[in-house]
């Protein structure tokens, strides 16, 4: 098995675990997820693109692990059953998707895009499937790690992979200190629950 | 480069502003003054390029810049320093952050239309998206609510937009671009989905457009002018340079684009015909225009590219203007409800003069500054033929209910005087909040009386984007 197919299976492993987990045990996955990047970059031999990868890769996740801290984020109440199938029926259409489309990939890479697909499958099922803010944020830090992914195996220069990093830092800040305000304001970090606006 | 520098004055600024954060009111005219810096030094930089006989185009080339992204730059900076001078009054106790947030907000949102290199820009483009969502909050209660779809939709849409970024670079090799060559036509359908559901997102196109009402509702007036008036119109701006920079260019994405845009124009001019709510009913107007600017994108042709910018331009104008008359408004009476407001062109004769010229220059009358651009984006829809001609049909007869219900609302806000509500208390307003909507209205005016200097250079420039 290429270590690129390798690496796509331990992403949506991870992203499975990010939703289904208690969410101190999906900052650990977060984690182990960036670190796996980071030596994955560093045997490519991209040494620059490692550490930052390395140094964001751990400042984000003690970001979300201080946000979950604060907002004493309750057990998750659903069950596990459900979103296994979801994810294996996700990724199943996905290779479907990969299969169909594997001559005219823009990456040109078959196997890359396997992954790819079905890592965009399960952000979206994240972002579609979960109301928690802090959930929600997973799902988009997902999606932003395909770019990261996607600098790794075609577009690999420093400059993108700084600008891809210090963003996904950022949004994770933002987006935690802004669920901190909910959780003071509502006393939740339930989406469904802000319904004082309508859209 | 000194329109360089111009742009790091509000950034320097911003950083004044952060260390007086504890003494609002150093910090505010900081502020002021340092906008007001940055405004007439760009004004006297393209004064002095348009007055030399190289003129501007050569001053804008060997900036490595287009001549149109600096008239839309110098715009941003214009308008940003007009919202500046409305906080001062407006916002009475401004804290640490909106200040040196605002001034960031401003100088990320020019510096994203000057780029050239697509890294630099999703940089400022997301610097501005997320200081956003931190201004948003500035009112607290209902805001945390606003900022949170805001942050979470926009970072959803930044998602599409940094993958859709990288996918460029992949495919095309460069990171300029003006440099793209040619790829295949399903990178190019990828590319350009990603890049319209990314940038859409940040300019409120159905269906992801939910933010949008209640962030403008919720963010301070000044924040919501600027955003609504300014920033959703740039990012329009820039994703036509992605869009069309892109070859080759696939008429299945300028089709979806357009029947999206029809919808959209449909969905806020109905929605906005609803409200009670004064900033409300301005958030759903500012979504129908973004209908119509994506919907010259949609028709990809010279002259509708050319009506789409100058809409732009004259959106950044109209849009500004009516969301600082509704910010007086809510100044003078403390009130934002429709419904319990009324009579007020006999005591705010300025803010109903510059609401009448806003509002009938965004449903494109004549002379007015809106027309001209609706017109030419039109008259590109019925000449491109296919489908194209009746989605023209279909968008002007969307954008009747938007019509009435600008009628509507001055109507109600300033003639109608219903003796069952007591009159509001109208308090006096500062002249930092009459000079910019004086300012505005001119230039609404002057843009459709005398649009050939502008036309003429946006038309240049879309000949440039598709190549011709």
């Amino acid at each position: 098995m290429e270590t690129a197919l390798a690496f796509g299976i331990v992403w949506v492993i991870c992203a499975i675990l990010i939703v289904i987990l208690n969410d101190k045990w999906s900052t650990l996955a977060l984690l182990a997820l960036n670190l796996t990047i980071a030596t994955f970059l560093l045997t490519e031999n991209d040494l620059t693109g490692a550490l930052i990868k390395a140094v964001f890769g751990i400042v984000s996740p003690i970001i979300i692990l201080l946000a979950v801290a604060r907002t004493k984020q309750p057990r998750p109440r659903f069950g596990t059953a459900p979103l296994i199938s979801m994810a294996l029926l996700t990724l199943a259409i996905s290779y479907l998707v990969a299969f169909s489309t594997q001559s005219q990939f823009p990456t040109g890479r078959t196997t890359e895009s396997y992954a790819l697909i079905a890592l965009f499958g399960i952000a979206v099922l994240i972002l579609v499937s979960q109301r928690s803010i802090l959930k929600l944020l997973l799902g988009i830090l997902v999606l932003e790690n395909i770019g990261t992914l996607l600098i790794a195996w075609g577009a690999n220069t420093a400059l993108l992979s700084v600008v891809a990093e210090v963003f996904v830092v950022l949004i994770t800040l933002t987006i935690a200190l802004i669920a901190l305000m909910d959780f003071a304001e509502y006393g939740s970090i339930d989406s469904s629950k802000l319904t004082n606006l309508r859209g | 480069m000194y329109i360089l520098y111009t742009l790091a004055i509000p950034l320097i600024t911003s950083a004044i502003c952060a260390i007086f954060g504890r003494k609002t009111k150093i910090a505010a005219y900081a502020a002021v003054v340092g906008m007001t810096l940055s405004a007439a030094l760009f004004t006297a930089n393209l004064f002095v390029a348009t007055s030399a006989t190289a003129g501007l185009d050569s001053f804008a080339t060997a900036a490595g810049l287009s001549t149109v992204g600096l008239m839309i730059a110098y715009v941003v900076i214009v308008i940003g320093t007009l919202v500046t001078w409305f906080s001062l009054p407006y916002i009475g106790n401004a804290g640490r952050i909106y200040y040196p947030l605002l001034l960031i907000i401003i100088s990320s949102t020019a510096a994203a239309v000057l780029s050239t290199n697509v890294a630099t820009l999703y940089v400022f483009l997301e610097i501005g998206t997320l200081s956003t969502a931190i201004l948003v909050t500035y009112r607290k209660g209902r805001a945390f609510e606003a900022a949170t779809k805001f942050v979470v939709l926009n970072s959803i849409g930044s998602s599409f937009t940094l993958i859709a970024l990288i996918l460029m670079f992949v495919n095309y090799g460069t990171l300029n671009i003006g440099s793209f060559g040619s790829t295949s036509s399903s990178a190019v359908l990828l590319i350009s989905l990603f890049l319209f559901i990314g940038l859409g997102t940040k300019i409120g196109v159905v269906p992801m457009h939910s933010w949008v009402p209640d962030t403008y509702g919720e963010a301070p007036t000044p924040v919501s002018t600027f955003l609504a008036g300014t920033v959703k119109a740039a990012t329009a701006f820039i994703l036509i340079r992605f869009l069309f920079a892109l070859h080759p260019t696939l008429d299945i994405v300028l089709l979806f684009i357009a029947v999206t845009a029809v919808l959209t124009v449909g969905v806020g001019a109905f929605m906005a015909y609803t409200q009670k709510d004064l900033k409300r009913f301005l958030a759903y107007s500012s979504i129908e225009q973004a209908g119509i600017i994506l919907f010259a994108i949609g028709i990809g042709s010279s002259a509708a590219l050319t009506g789409g910018i100058f809409q732009i331009i004259n959106n950044m104008v109209m849009k500004s203007l009516v969301f600082l008359c509704v910010g007086a408004i809510i100044a003078a009476t403390k009130q934002r409800n429709i419904d319990g407001l009324g009579g007020l062109v006999t005591k705010m004769p300025i803010v109903a003069g510059g609401f009448l010229i806003g509002a009938l220059a965004l449903s494109g009358i004549p002379p007015l500054s809106g027309f001209i651009s609706e017109y030419l984006i039109l008259q590109a829809g019925f000449a491109k033929g296919g489908v194209y001609p009746a989605l023209s049909v279909a968008l002007l007869v969307l954008t009747f209910p938007m019509f009435a219900g600008y009628i509507k609302v001055f109507q109600r806000v300033f003639l109608t005087v219903d003796q069952k509500i007591a009159a509001p208390r109208v308090s006096n307003l500062s002249i930092y909040i009459i000079l910019p909507i004086i300012i505005l209205s001119v230039l609404c005016v002057l843009m459709g009386v005398f649009p050939t200097a502008i036309v003429d250079q946006i038309h240049k420039l879309s000949l440039a984007i598709l190549g011709g």
